[in-house]
Parts: C-alpha cells; sequence; structure tokens
C-alpha cells in the first residue's frame, strides 16, 4: 500500500468542512429561505405603496418597522435556524454522519465548519435582504423628507449578521442534542425567548435571549425618537439607550456556550445508537 | 512501527471480550475474535449484532466493555480510523454531489490535497466502473450505483482494513460478480476484510473464514468446512447419483443412521441422522454393489446449512 498523508489538523478539517458544507446548502436549501425574502420584498413594495398613499409614515419608519418585525424577528431568525439545523442535523437524521465521522478529524472541527458556513449564508442572506428593503424604500424619494438615512441601512445590516451567527450557534446545539431540533427551535423563539425578551429591563434572564441584545443593538444605532421607539417595541417600558449595556458581549457569549455545548455533545454522543432511534 | 504508529505484526481488527449496551438491552455479549490479511464473513440474522459489531469496529460506536483495536489502536482514535475503510449499511449518500466530489470529499478529510483528491476519486470510482456516470449527481444514481460509491469511498483511501456492511443489498448478479472479483483482491494487497451479508451462498464464495453470530454471541468462528465438522451429529442431507435408484433406496433406508429417503429420476437424496457409520456402511455397498453408485453430492454443506445447524 502507498504511504496515505498526514491526517488534516482541526483549522483544515474545519476549512473542508465549511467548503463542503456550503456547497451542499447552495444546492439544497437556499431555494426556501430565498423564497421567504422574496416574499419579504413584495411586501415591502406594497407597504411603501400604502405608507405613501397614507402620507403620515416616513421612510425612516417604515423601514425600521418592517425590518425589525419581518426580518429581525421572523425571517433572519427562522432562516439561519433552520440552515443551521439542516447543516447540522440534516446527516444525523439521514445517518450520513456516519461517512463524516468515519474520517480521522475532530468532531468538533466538522461541527465548527458546518456552523460557519450555515452563519455564511444566514449572514449573507440577511444583510442582502435589508439591502433590498432600504433600496425599495429609498426608492421612494416622498418618504424621506429629510433624505436618506445610511446609518439606519448600517445598524440593521450589523444587527441582521450578528443575529444571524448567535441563531446558528443555537441551532448547531440544537442540531447536535435534539431529535427534533426544528421542534425545540419553535419553542426557543416562540415561546421562552419572547416571554424572557419581554421581561422587566432590570431582568438579568433577558441576556439569555438573542431578542433582547439584537434590540438593544437596534436601539444604540438609531438615533433616539419615542414615537419609533413606541413603534418597535410596544411593550418596552424603558428603551433608554444607557440601559443597552454590553449586546455585542452578551450574543458572543451565547455563541461561544452554545458553540462549546454542541461540539461536546458531538463528540461524545453515538448518534447511531439503538438507545437513540 | 509504521510512519501512522501502526505495528504490521498486530491483527488488523481484534475484538477482545467486548459487549455493548444499549440502556438496559445487551446488543453484544462478550465477543472475541481477530481478522488478519484475509476476508472474514460475518453471518448472522437480523438485529443479532452484526451492524453493531461493524460500527464498534469503525470507532462509530464505543463498547461498554472490552477492547476494539484495529491495528493495534483503539477503534475510536483519529489513528484508527485513518487505516479503516467502512461501507456502511446507508442508503443515502450526499445526494446533491457528484460521485467524484463526494469521494473526492471523503479523502480531503483523510489529509489528501485537492488534486490528488479529484484524481484518486476518479481512479477507484473507475474501478469499480462507475467511470461513464462519476460526473452525475449522486441523486440520480440506481441502487446498485450507489453500492458501488459507498465501496468507491471505503477503498479510496487505501485502507489497511475494510469494513462491508451488506454490500452486496441491490446489486444485479454481474456487477456482484464483480464486487466479490474486488474484494478477493484486497488480501493480496495486505488489505483485510471483514463483511456482513445475508447472501450466504455468495459470502461463502469469496470468504476465507466465517464469523457467526447469534443473539448477540459469537457462535462459531472458523473455515465453512471446519465449522461443519463441529457439528458431527446433526442431520445432513446426502444425494446419490444411481443408475437403479429404487433399488438403492431400498437397501439405504433400512439403515440406522437413515431417517428417510427421497427419489427422484436416477438421483436418491437420504436424510441422514448420524454421519459416522453412514459414510462408512456406504463405502461397503460400493464395494458389494460395483457400480451402484455413481455419484455423492452434499446437500448442505453450505455456509447457510451449517448456520441453520448451529443456531437450532
Amino acid at each position: 500500500m502507498n504511504a496515505t498523508p498526514a491526517r488534516p489538523g482541526f483549522v483544515a478539517a474545519a476549512f473542508e468542512s465549511v467548503r463542503q458544507s456550503l456547497l451542499r446548502v447552495v444546492h439544497r436549501r437556499l431555494r426556501y429561505v430565498v423564497l421567504a425574502y422574496v416574499a419579504l420584498a413584495l411586501l415591502a413594495w406594497f407597504g411603501g405603496h400604502a405608507a405613501l398613499a397614507s402620507g403620515r409614515t416616513e421612510g425612516r419608519q417604515l423601514f425600521c418597522v418592517v425590518a425589525w418585525w419581518l426580518l429581525g424577528t421572523v425571517l433572519m431568525p427562522w432562516s439561519a435556524l433552520f440552515v443551521g439545523i439542516q447543516v447540522v442535523h440534516g446527516p444525523i437524521e439521514d445517518r450520513t454522519f456516519q461517512y463524516l465521522f468515519l474520517r480521522p478529524v475532530p468532531r468538533p472541527a466538522l461541527l465548527l465548519g458546518q456552523w460557519i458556513a450555515a452563519s455564511i449564508v444566514a449572514v449573507v442572506v440577511s444583510v442582502t435582504a435589508a439591502c433590498l428593503l432600504f433600496a425599495v424604500v429609498a426608492a421612494r424619494p416622498g418618504l424621506w423628507p429629510d433624505g436618506l438615512d445610511w446609518s439606519l441601512l448600517r445598524t440593521f445590516a450589523m444587527t441582521l449578521a450578528v443575529g444571524s451567527v448567535a441563531y446558528c450557534a443555537v441551532a448547531a446545539f440544537l442540531g447536535a442534542w435534539f431529535r427534533r431540533p426544528l421542534v425545540v427551535a419553535t419553542i426557543f423563539v416562540v415561546g421562552l425567548q419572547t416571554l424572557a425578551a419581554n421581561l422587566d429591563v432590570s431582568a438579568g434572564l433577558r441576556r439569555l435571549t438573542i431578542l433582547d441584545p439584537l434590540r438593544r443593538l437596534v436601539i444604540a444605532g438609531v438615533e433616539p425618537d419615542p414615537r419609533l421607539a413606541q413603534a418597535l417595541w410596544p411593550a418596552e417600558r424603558d428603551p433608554r439607550s444607557e440601559l443597552v449595556g454590553s449586546p455585542l458581549l452578551d450574543l458572543g457569549v451565547l455563541t461561544i456556550v452554545c458553540l462549546v455545548f454542541a461540539a461536546w455533545i458531538h463528540a461524545r454522543t453515538e448518534y447511531d445508537s439503538r438507545e437513540r432511534e | 512501527m509504521t510512519e501512522s504508529g501502526v505495528s504490521p505484526d498486530d491483527p488488523l481488527l481484534a475484538f477482545d471480550r467486548v459487549t455493548k449496551w444499549y440502556g438496559h438491552v445487551a446488543a453484544l455479549t462478550d465477543v472475541s475474535f481477530r481478522v488478519g490479511r484475509e476476508i472474514v464473513g460475518l453471518v448472522g440474522r437480523n438485529g443479532v449484532g452484526k451492524s453493531t459489531l461493524m460500527k464498534l469496529s469503525a470507532g462509530l460506536l464505543r463498547p461498554s466493555q472490552g477492547n476494539v483495536r484495529v491495528c493495534g489502536l483503539a477503534a475510536s482514535s483519529a489513528g484508527a480510523r485513518r487505516v479503516v475503510g467502512f461501507s456502511p449499511d446507508v442508503e443515502r449518500l450526499f445526494e446533491e454531489l457528484t460521485a467524484v466530489e463526494f469521494v473526492a470529499w471523503m479523502l480531503r478529510l483523510h489529509g489528501w490535497s485537492m488534486r490528488a483528491a479529484r484524481d484518486r476519486s476518479r481512479e477507484a470510482l473507475s474501478d469499480l466502473g462507475l467511470a461513464p456516470n462519476m460526473e452525475r449527481r449522486v441523486r440520480e444514481f440506481s441502487k446498485g450505483m450507489r453500492q458501488r460509491v459507498r465501496l468507491a469511498q471505503a477503498l479510496a483511501h487505501l485502507p489497511r482494513l475494510v469494513l462491508l456492511d451488506e454490500p452486496m443489498t441491490g446489486l444485479d448478479p454481474v456487477v456482484r460478480g464483480e464486487f466479490a472479483d474486488t474484494i478477493r483482491a484486497l488480501p493480496g494487497r495486505g488489505v483485510g476484510v471483514l463483511v456482513s451479508s445475508h447472501v450466504l451462498p455468495e459470502l461463502e464464495s469469496f470468504v476465507d473464514r466465517v464469523v457467526l453470530v447469534h443473539q448477540g454471541r459469537l457462535l462459531a468462528e472458523g473455515r465453512v468446512a471446519d465449522l461443519r465438522e463441529r457439528v458431527p451429529s446433526r442431520p445432513h442431507r446426502i444425494r446419490l447419483r444411481s443408475s437403479t435408484p429404487r433399488d438403492l433406496a431400498a437397501r439405504v433406508v433400512t439403515w440406522s443412521q437413515v431417517r428417510g429417503v427421497d427419489v427422484r429420476g436416477d438421483t436418491v437424496d437420504v436424510d441422514v441422522v448420524a454421519e459416522p457409520g453412514f459414510y462408512e456402511a456406504l463405502t461397503e455397498l460400493g464395494f458389494a454393489w460395483p457400480g451402484a453408485i455413481h455419484e455423492i453430492v452434499p446437500l448442505d454443506d453450505d455456509l447457510a446449512s451449517v448456520f441453520g445447524y448451529l443456531v437450532r
């Protein structure tokens, strides 16, 4: 037998996992996500028409409300969770993980690569959607009496990008641990996170959500505007910017904790054990 | 030791008193055997622990007790995974990739460069007769083609131990023959093979030894002929060809070792209760009655029959 090459290190294995996972996602899963965003663009288009006709809503408010409520709380979380869970849990579900786990590379490297791939897809899709939405609203100069506010696009693009990465980490954790990760993701997003994020400002539990740090990022990014704040967070009693804290740090901690647990589970779990079947 | 840390003297696969529990259920109990540079068939009914044994060998599962070692290394170690090729009994592949992309990806995870991985994957797929289709997506492949892709990914990285879980499933007879030829050539290159199959006659045609598993325990191991010798008291069917079959049957049926006879054309199928004594009597008959027996054919010396007797 010929000598085989030295086995790849952690970084090389993670890189290969990113490359192949991206290839698979682009081939397979992306069409559903893109369809959802096309629906959003259409909605924004008609929203712009309605706002222009009513004459009461400004472009700033229209963009922020649609970007937050549709992109920030619905499409971005769900597309990031969907792609992340499919990338991590898909091979476990259809048992093709066996081909990957047979290779002389650490399982956490494979998982890290899958998370990076899912994050890249989710970030590109959600930031592109924010740009398209901004373009749709910006295309109506009548909605911007004070001129275009590019800082809004910057704020929301960053918020959506950071949120996508964090939701993909949650997806990696759920995908590695649970047999029905989408069900658990639904419980997390619709139930636990929504409840915790709407607790009192002083509640530390809010930091364990993704929704609340993202909301605080937007508060810090947009100009103080009580009317806009009311439109974005009707239940918020005290949306002052000095209470923002360190949302990036909170999201970073949450992301790392989720990834560490996911990697640990991935490395130890016997996914093919009859106990799981 | 070689550069991979593998000693050439170690058995390629060694199970040492391995037990595997799934919760309160013992899937394997106290199993020990070795595989060297040979082809070993793993035989057992569905659900007796064959796939568990394969996955333990591949390092996908860890034993609850005992040790599984590949070339002297723990089966779940990265060093062992370098030298093992496994074709699992999993229907799906990475459907959206082409056959070349899929095999090359697996090679990349073994440390092959991009170009070398693609070249080697083309070579491995061509060796298995997939050259005309290897740039097509796997989702367009038939069952037989998928099976060959599975074998290609198991062989492409030049492993020292190849594990094949039900590799004949879904293959037509011609491809089965080619498949068997491919596997038969491996020990000549220093590769050990453990292959499970429920198509026992085919398995028998190319394995050197068999390991029989039943209800999670190792029932027996060895060459098929040797195993048959271990069960001398089992009933046995023998076909005698004769120009006077009725007369022959009338003589033979009176022997105490014979339970019954069945005459069809020029043949007499004899149900033998106890082999010792029967062949001596048959030899004496042959001397006393020249020309009465033209041919003696054992009907159940095959692997399936031996396995059936052992299980009973």
